[in-house]
């Protein structure tokens, strides 16, 4: 008996029970109660669901907060190795579906990746990334812009050997030709071009892919990807377009970024509303001219980012809306556009349906006229096939598999519906991890493959899962915002990005974007929700009744001993981020 | 040392000499002289003690069990509704084994307030486990109190020493006030077998199943029919250091005595003289002094009545639906003993009524001249009282 | 969170609450913050019987279980027996639930904190004896069904405040906690631990079961109780400074009674005044705060 105490002299009655306990109630497994059971589940970001390269983005933010940037920026590198470009270019579809701007704002994953591509380039870190075992099959690329480059990345990642051919005597494609250096200056391009060449891709310049080169490819190499993209604007299709004056949007940006200084005196008229047609009407200004928009929907209906179309305004760039070509004529030294209005019919898929209003025509003369209206292929073989035997459409690019010969891939531009550098980086990964399915099983697991990588919903893929990563344990239910128990944050406003003071912006070419401190970054990083993720919090620990969830050694990692929880939810509901899931016990 | 001290005094005087350590206190008349001594010799220092003013005796009684659960000696004094209150708490002391002792100063018990002697608080409390003894003089009190704390940490269990309201506590007589250095010879320092401790911690009073309750129980009945044997060593040390021994009774001329008086508290030394006088005039007259009330000394009484032909036990109280407690308990101890003589139960004094010679007188006389018992109880003294008044 | 608690725990699994219990919750934060000098006083609630059954026991430090209305007498005792010890390190602790401290318990409560007894004295609140199976205390709130409030018969008094009946024995130390709120308990533990005299935590300690909410939404129902005012969390020194702890953007109270079954019953009509009586006695805290809404 616990309470028996022998006599201790003899004058003493010894007591031999009495209500007194000291053993502990550990023999009373509560675990049998249980008829619902916690366990740790990660689940998908939606802010990763929606990164067409399927970064891991709320593992990345995590990494920020706890300032191993170093780590956070190769979690970028596993699934793009352009976060120095991304950074600066891309139009951030992550910030739209970030569950945090349902709360206050969404987090600043622009201004981090950037912020932690600048990280590595001022420490002059080199990557350590995982490669898988080195594979016999030679990949030859066509062209080395972002679709091109990023497969050689991600084929060497996967143990490919890579040539990448390039027409022009320098590599980036549209990121060395076409983008302005005030939002992608040379030498965040040429780290990140030099950073892929260290995982041994060889790139070959001024060597255009024609026909007979591709024959050659096709024999020395088992698989050629095809990603020359659309270095070609598109015609206008209106009397006139070919009238001295007018002049090619893009082939304007190429010659500029050659270090060339076109005559823009007067006042230049752009056509179109997508970023090329901004980044055209800004040189311009840059360059000392004065430009004019015209486009034919309305300003919100314009493609290009919404912060491009308002630097420019403010840098005095002149926009009419609802105009579209008519005729271009020459008069005297200048040219005279003839414009129709257009009026607003109706919605269509987020954008305006416009038609001609009435009658009403105007004109206006300029100086002098660019076409910035689309792009398409330099050469119409470029293009990837029609659907047929043999031919393997994918959601970012084209296969064509063919017995006794190599398999033909196409990507980027040409194969995506949205023209943007992340949608290129995704196309790139989308070949190679078919490409590598292809050599390693055969055609029929491609889909397969591709599916068992998917992120979320899809279509974003991710190197690391397809690798065997632990991001593979991963539920792929995406978090959503109700999902997320709001009452451990506070309402925090959003960085700011800095840039230089509106007057500063147009006198030259500069970068507009500025650098951000660590510990504005690590701040930004820190509202990031990390949904579906564990960051460690502690709360499951913290709040279990009966001591249930057991801490690892240096509070990393947390287990739950099933012996004694009851399963009374407490953990699951406590978790901000819903990494846990309950479930019926004996499932 | 010889000195005249009140009744009450007496009891302060024992408590300061066996070194108790916490002290709790609520004023109720007739004990708060007890107290108020007590709170005097902790406020000049002469007892190293903590003196709690707690706000009822309820809080009294739970005060002490805080503290003798921590290690260390505990005393209070109550009466009447006080003890009352307490009557919980009471049963708690015993069950957690707790050698508290109490002083006790019988005292009527409301409605109607009064605050005269009644032994009836006190007795409706004989179920709680705690040892009772009943005692007769200032003496007493002072030997009894000393003797309580040996006995209570022996067989771990609580002691109530009772005194009569009044004829008792604010009596004054001479009381020979041992020395401090012969009472530590006697009590050594309190060791408690467990108590509260953050080096060994553990969980007193917990939920108890009837798996195990009953022998908890059981236990407590073990120790308290110990503490009779253990009572009678404990005198035995005593009167080797102090020169002075009572018995858990007392029998007086009982001999060759045909008609025996039981009684118990003040109405002793009353009933002595009224023997006195009896045997003067050629009664066989004989009496029995009840010291120890719990345990009941059932052998003692066996042993002290076996040649009484009649026995008249004088009871200051009443339990309401059988008859006085006293009266009650000598039945039952004799009961299964072969041709034991008749009780005749008397109910005299309640309320504070005086118990004089005469009274004792009218017993004698009433129980001779009767065959048998011709109630369990007869109350003795009742006045005339007019209906609807 | 930045808490500041031992990774040492001073109890074991295998007790006896029920799933989601916000009082076994409590009891662990307490011990955590104030480490094992320590005794418990532990009079008759529901963590008399969470504690196991002899021979076990859930607690690792030194308990006494005591009467139902004795927590802080019993813990005077303790206290006192302590000092002749000459122990200064070990703190006193009564854990009480609201049946033993607003009611039965309250005569001793009183007399203890009015002698400013060296201890702190700990009130679990779930408002209503739930350790009997749900009746009412007079600390279950206005509106709420009990088994001894039953149907129309809804309790219509309003809760005991009873930080401000201490706070009128001029007690050192009295504050508000909640389990929702661990940085919050925790530093008011760790401060009452510092101060000498009587102190008095009131934890707000919900029960899923008593409440008719499921197990997993205790901590959260706990929270929207600060975050309605229904439960300020607050400290008052001396009995006349009083500090707000948390100023919630004030939610309107609706969403918190319509989670819980023991609140169902109530109208609109009913909530509207439960709406005013909380405005006011925010209010009238606001003012003793020396501040303004």
């Amino acid at each position: 008996m616990a309470d028996k105490a022998q006599a201790r002299s003899e004058s003493e009655s010894p007591i031999h029970i009495m209500p007194r306990s000291t053993l502990s109630t550990e023999a009373n497994k509560t675990g049998s109660w249980r008829y619902l059971r916690p366990r740790y589940e990660e689940k998908t970001a939606p802010c990763s669901a929606a990164c067409p390269a399927g970064e891991d983005i709320g593992k990345i933010e995590m990494l920020t907060a706890q300032g191993l940037f170093k780590e956070a920026w190769e979690t970028i590198l596993r699934e793009n190795p352009f976060p120095g470009i991304c950074g600066r270019v891309c139009f951030h579809p992550c910030e739209g579906a970030c569950n945090r701007g349902e709360f206050d704002d969404p987090i600043a994953i622009h201004s981090l990746e950037r912020f932690l591509a600048d990280t590595a380039e001022r420490y002059d870190l080199k990557p350590l990334m995982e490669r898988l075992p080195g594979r016999p099959e030679k990949v030859a690329i066509a062209g080395a812009g972002p679709s091109g480059l990023a497969a050689a990345w991600f084929l060497a990642q996967l143990g490919y050997t890579c040539d990448v051919f390039e027409a022009s005597a320098e590599a980036g494609g549209i990121l060395r030709w076409g983008i302005p250096l005030y939002r992608l200056p040379l030498a965040a391009l040429q780290r990140e071009v030099a950073q892929v060449e260290a995982q041994g891709v060889r790139i070959h310049t001024g060597r255009p892919v024609t026909a007979d080169l591709l024959r050659d490819l096709e024999n020395a190499y088992q698989a050629v990807y095809l990603a020359c993209g659309h270095g070609r604007t598109t015609a206008l299709r209106v009397p006139g377009e070919e009238t001295d004056g007018v002049g090619d949007g893009l082939q304007f940006l190429e010659r500029v970024r050659r270090g060339e200084t076109p005559d823009v005196k007067g006042v230049s008229a752009v056509i179109g509303g997508g970023n090329t047609a901004v980044d055209v009407a800004r040189t311009i200004v840059r360059l000392g001219g004065e430009a004019l928009i015209l486009y034919r929907r309305r300003r919100q209906d314009m493609p290009a980012f919404g912060d491009e179309v308002q630097m420019a305004l403010d840098e005095g760039v002149g926009l009419r809306e609802l105009v579209a070509p008519e005729r271009i004529e020459k008069d005297g030294d200048r040219v005279l556009v003839t414009l129709r209005q257009m009026r607003i019919a109706g919605e269509e898929g987020g954008r305006g349906r416009i038609e001609p209003d009435g009658d009403r025509l105007s004109r206006v003369t300029v100086d002098r006229l660019f076409k910035a209206t689309g792009a398409e292929a330099a050469e119409g073989w470029y293009n990837p096939p029609a659907a047929g035997k043999g031919i393997v459409a994918l959601s970012h690019c084209a296969l064509s598999i063919r017995d006794g010969g190599p398999a033909l891939a196409w990507g980027g531009d040409l194969a995506n519906d949205v023209k943007s550098v992340v949608h290129a980086v995704a196309s790139g990964k989308q070949a190679a991890i078919a490409l590598d399915t292809l050599f390693r099983e055969g055609p029929d697991s491609i889909l397969l493959k591709l599916e068992a990588c998917t992120v979320g919903n899809g279509p974003p893929l991710s190197m690391e899962i397809h690798m065997g990563g632990e991001r593979r344990l991963r539920n792929r239910h995406v978090v959503a915002y109700g999902e997320i128990n709001t009452d451990y944050f506070r309402y925090t406003p959003r960085m700011t990005q800095p840039r230089l003071v509106r007057e500063e912006r147009a006198r030259s070419f500069a970068e507009i974007d500025l650098r951000v401190s660590g510990n504005i970054a690590m701040r930004e990083a820190e509202r990031c929700f990390n949904c579906g993720l564990c960051n460690q919090c502690d709360n499951c620990h913290l709040f279990c009744p009966d001591l249930a969830v057991i801490r690892g050694k240096d509070g990393q990692g947390r287990h739950i001993n099933y012996d004694y929880c009851k399963g009374c939810g407490l953990c699951v509901v406590e978790c901000p981020r819903n990494a846990m899931t309950l479930e019926e016990e004996g499932r | 040392m010889k000195r005249v001290l009140e009744g009450s005094q007496a009891v302060a005087e024992a408590v300061r000499l066996a070194r108790v350590q916490v002290v709790s206190a609520y004023p109720i008349t007739p004990q708060t002289h007890i107290v108020e001594f007590l709170s005097e010799y902790c406020a000049s220092g002469t007892m190293n003690a903590r003196f709690l003013r707690v706000e009822s005796e309820h809080s009294c009684m739970a005060a002490l069990i805080g503290a003798q659960s921590t290690g260390v000696r505990t005393f209070t004094a109550t009466s009447g509704q006080g003890l009352a209150l307490m009557h919980e708490l009471l049963h708690w002391a015993s069950g957690a084994r707790l050698p508290i002792v109490m002083a006790e100063v019988n005292r009527a018990l409301a409605p109607g307030w009064n605050i005269w002697v009644d032994q009836t608080d006190s007795l409706a409390q004989r179920d709680t486990g705690w040892i009772q003894f009943y005692c007769e003089d200032s003496q007493e009190v002072v030997d009894t109190t000393l003797q309580a704390y040996r006995l209570a940490e022996s067989v771990a269990l609580p002691v109530m020493v009772v005194l009569d309201a009044f004829f008792l506590s604010h009596t004054y007589e001479p009381v020979d006030v041992p020395e401090q250095e012969q009472v530590d010879r006697f009590l050594p320092p309190y060791e408690a077998r467990f108590r509260l401790d953050t080096a060994a911690p553990c969980s007193f009073g917990p939920l108890v199943p009837p798996a195990v309750y009953m022998e908890m129980r059981h236990d407590i009945a073990q120790a308290m029919e110990k503490a009779l044997s253990t009572f009678r060593e404990i005198e035995d040390e005593y009167a080797g250091i102090f020169g002075r021994r009572y018995g858990a009774v007392e029998a007086v001329c009982c001999d060759d005595a045909e008609i025996v008086l039981v009684t118990s508290g003040t109405i002793t030394s009353t009933a002595r003289s009224v023997l006195e006088d009896l045997r003067g005039r050629g009664e066989k007259a004989g009496l029995l002094k009840i010291k120890l009330f719990r345990p009941f000394p059932v052998d003692d009484v066996r042993r002290a009545l076996g040649g009484a032909k009649k026995i008249a036990v004088i009871d200051r109280n009443f339990s309401f639906g059988a008859s006085g407690i006293f009266a009650q308990e000598l039945r039952a101890a004799l009961c299964n003993v072969p041709g034991h003589a008749p009780v005749f139960g008397y109910v005299a004094g309640i309320g504070g009524r005086d118990v004089t010679p005469a009274v004792l007188e009218d017993i004698y006389w009433k129980t001779k001249n009767s065959a048998a018992p011709e109630r369990e109880s007869v109350w003795i003294g009742l006045q005339e009282v007019s209906h609807g008044s | 969170m930045d808490l500041e608690l031992s990774d040492r725990e001073f109890m074991y699994s295998g007790h006896v609450g029920c799933p989601g219990c916000g009082a076994a919750i409590a009891m662990r934060f307490l011990l955590k913050a104030l480490g094992d000098k320590m005794m418990m006083v532990l009079p008759a609630c529901c963590w008399s019987v969470i504690a196991g059954p002899y021979p076990t026991t859930t607690l690792k430090v030194p308990v006494i279980h005591s009467a139902f209305e004795t927590g802080g007498a019993v813990a005077s005792g303790v206290r006192a027996a302590l000092d002749m010890k000459g122990d200064t390190e070990t703190t006193v602790v009564t854990w009480a639930g609201d049946g033993g401290t607003f009611d039965i318990g309250f005569q001793a409560l009183s007399g203890a904190v009015e002698r400013n007894e060296d201890f702190i004295y700990v009130c679990y609140d779930n408002e209503a004896y739930m350790n009997t199976g749900i009746q009412r205390s007079s600390s279950t709130p206005y509106g709420a069904w009990t088994t001894t409030t039953p149907g129309k018969d809804w309790k219509k008094m309003r809760k005991k405040n009873i930080v401000e009946a201490l706070a009128a024995h001029r007690i050192p130390y009295a504050a508000t906690a909640s389990i929702s709120h661990p940085e919050d308990l925790v530093r008011k533990v760790k401060r009452a631990q510092a101060t000498k005299g009587s102190r008095f935590l009131h934890i707000f300690a919900s029960c899923p079961t008593g409440w008719k909410i499921p197990s997993e939404m205790a901590v959260k129902i706990a929270r929207m109780a600060v975050q309605t005012n229904i439960f300020p969390l607050y400290e008052v020194e001396e009995g006349l400074h009083y500090t707000i702890n948390v100023k919630p953007k004030r939610y309107p109270v609706r969403e918190y009674f319509k989670i819980q079954g023991r609140f169902q019953h109530l109208t609109d009509a009913d909530l509207d005044v439960i709406q005013k009586m909380v405005d006011e006695d925010w209010e009238l805290l606001l003012r003793k705060a020396g501040e303004h809404a």
